[in-house]
């Protein structure tokens, strides 16, 4: 039985008209770290919302088919149960930050606050996870006085020291500089390793194909294809579909038809890329 | 783009280091006092013996001085005169003005009267410039006040300098694209519909949002929430609010049993 169980999952916003999501079935293995990709309106964040609870019990709407995680099913749980075991991060980072609390040390302690965990180990753990995401400098700093990379930094942090079994990130590098980036999927990455379960909405395809354990296409709500990053990401089926594919896929794509490029397989990555030109 | 709608001044003095409800309580008591205690000099004495005491015993008196000559003090000058010019009590006429009578009751009683609110407000003033607006709240919600309320007052200190930062961007971004801010009343205030709905609706989405981040760490969760800070109360705290609360009711009776 797999950690994350979606079965015929079809959702409808309250005001909208079309689905959002349509029979979405999809597995993600404990300790996985799976990528979603997709163009705009494929319902990436819809998806990400469901897997945390937020869709039904927050947006209300129609939904149907089930969804599992850790062999609970979201329907039956109530929204204030299910985010101590799914942990949510997205995109913009000025809205994650709560508000309530006057440095970052006490920002990303807030959520431990709220779940009642007691002060001795809750200073413990915000040291750990600022420690993990490297932003130990910035503890006694304002959370509004950040940069946008920083705050999403801190986004991330506050939902990493609740721990979660399954944590959903939504585009949570989109405001980083490559550097940034990096870091943030090294920590990322590190985090399936020891075994939390990761679920990445992201447009990084040469992130993606470096770091993660497999890739989902969304299309107009169903998944589309899904694999091995390498496959997913070179597949021909995303450059009808209207995806956008990393650089790299696109140069050999084109040096293929040309007969330049000699390889079977497309790159995703430079290092791929380098490889199979200078071969 | 980064102040905060805080007067809290970070000091370490007797005072600060109060618990956040005793101070709420002295500030209580003295304005109580003030305004109940049936002595005509209550309140100049106050600010003698409490007021200015207390700035120093804080080691805000620079600061709270600046505040007092140039904003409390002019407030209660105004009601002063307001109260001296349009109270029509008492025979004795000292001067005439036009056709305001001033008598010494009225006189009097307009200097009782703003010097009353001279000590409220400076006790409110002293209250915020030494209490950490976050302490205070996470030492009520300790007592027993829901978490939404207290929650509701800090990210409404914090949000609203951000929701102003954001207003003058968008005016900025409109002024580059020709909005007119600078000519005639009626067309800069017409030119403020275009401001209204970015900022409006652009602040409703953030408020759904917000709310997703926060329940997402928890705010809704039905366990007995924790705080980061430990927040002392020792013994003297609790003697010290027990004879203010004390005095409150001394001063109100005196003021019922005299009346």
């Amino acid at each position: 039985m797999a950690f994350v169980n979606l079965q015929n999952v079809t959702y409808k916003y309250p005001l909208t008209k079309a689905p959002v999501l349509q029979n979405v079935n999809l597995q993600v293995d404990e300790g996985e770290f799976v990528s979603i990709v997709g163009p705009n309106g494929a319902g990436k964040s819809t998806l990400c919302y469901a897997l945390a609870g937020f869709v039904p019990h927050f947006f209300k709407g129609e939904i149907s088919g089930s969804i599992e995680v850790d062999g609970k099913e979201s329907s039956k749980s109530t929204l204030d149960e299910w985010v101590l075991n799914v942990g949510l991060a997205f995109q913009n980072p000025f809205n994650q930050i709560s508000g309530a609390k006057y440095t970052v040390f006490e920002e990303i302690a807030f959520g431990l606050e709220n779940i009642g965990v007691p002060r001795e180990e809750m200073k413990s753990r915000v040291e750990d996870a600022m420690a993990l995401t490297g932003i130990r400098d910035l503890a006694d700093r304002s959370p509004y006085s950040l940069s946008g990379g920083q705050q999403q930094r801190v986004a991330l942090t506050s939902i990493l020291v609740m721990r979660p079994k399954l944590l959903v990130l939504d585009e949570p590098t989109s405001q980083m500089d490559p550097i940034g980036t990096r870091e943030v999927f090294g920590t990322i990455r590190k985090m399936a390793e020891e075994g939390m379960t990761v679920v990445l909405v992201e447009h990084k395809m040469e992130w993606i194909a470096k770091f993660a354990d497999r890739v989902i296409a969304l299309k107009d709500g169903s998944v589309l294809l899904e694999g091995k990053p390498n496959e997913v990401l070179t597949s021909d089926l995303l450059v009808e579909n209207g995806f956008g594919i990393s650089r790299y896929t696109s140069t050999a794509r084109e040096a293929k038809k040309q007969g330049i490029w000699k390889k079977e397989s497309l790159p995703v990555t430079l290092d791929e890329a380098a490889e199979g030109f200078t071969k | 783009m980064h102040e905060r709608l805080s007067f809290h001044i970070k000091r370490d003095s007797f005072i600060h280091n109060l618990n956040p409800l005793t101070k709420l309580v002295l500030t209580l008591t003295l304005i109580l006092i003030a305004f109940t205690f049936p002595w005509y000099w209550t309140p100049h004495l106050l600010v003698l013996v409490a007021i200015i005491p207390l700035s120093l015993l804080g080691k805000v008196f620079r600061e709270f001085s600046v505040t007092a000559l140039r904003l409390i003090l002019p407030a209660a000058g105004f009601l002063f005169l307001m109260q001296a010019f349009f109270q029509p009590v008492g025979s004795d006429v000292i001067f005439k003005f036009y056709f305001l009578d001033v008598t010494q009751e009225s006189l009097m009683f307009a200097f009782r009267n703003a010097m009353r609110v001279f000590v409220m407000v400076s006790a409110f003033t002293l209250f915020l410039v030494t209490t950490h607006p976050s302490e205070l709240m996470s030492d009520l919600t300790r007592r027993g006040l829901p978490g939404q309320f207290s929650y509701v007052i800090i990210s409404t200190l914090q949000i609203l300098p951000q929701i102003i930062a954001k207003s003058q961007t968008i005016i900025a971004a409109q002024r580059s694209r020709g909005l007119d801010t600078e000519s005639s009343f009626f067309k800069r205030a017409g030119s403020l519909i275009p401001l209204v709905g970015p900022l409006v609706f652009g602040s409703l989405m953030e408020v759904e949002e917000r709310a997703i981040a926060i329940e997402a760490r928890g705010f809704t969760s039905k366990q007995t929430k924790t705080s980061l800070h430990e927040i002392p109360d020792p013994s003297f705290d609790q003697m010290l609010r027990w004879v203010l609360v004390a005095l409150i009711i001394l001063s109100i009776a005196l003021n019922l049993w005299l009346s």
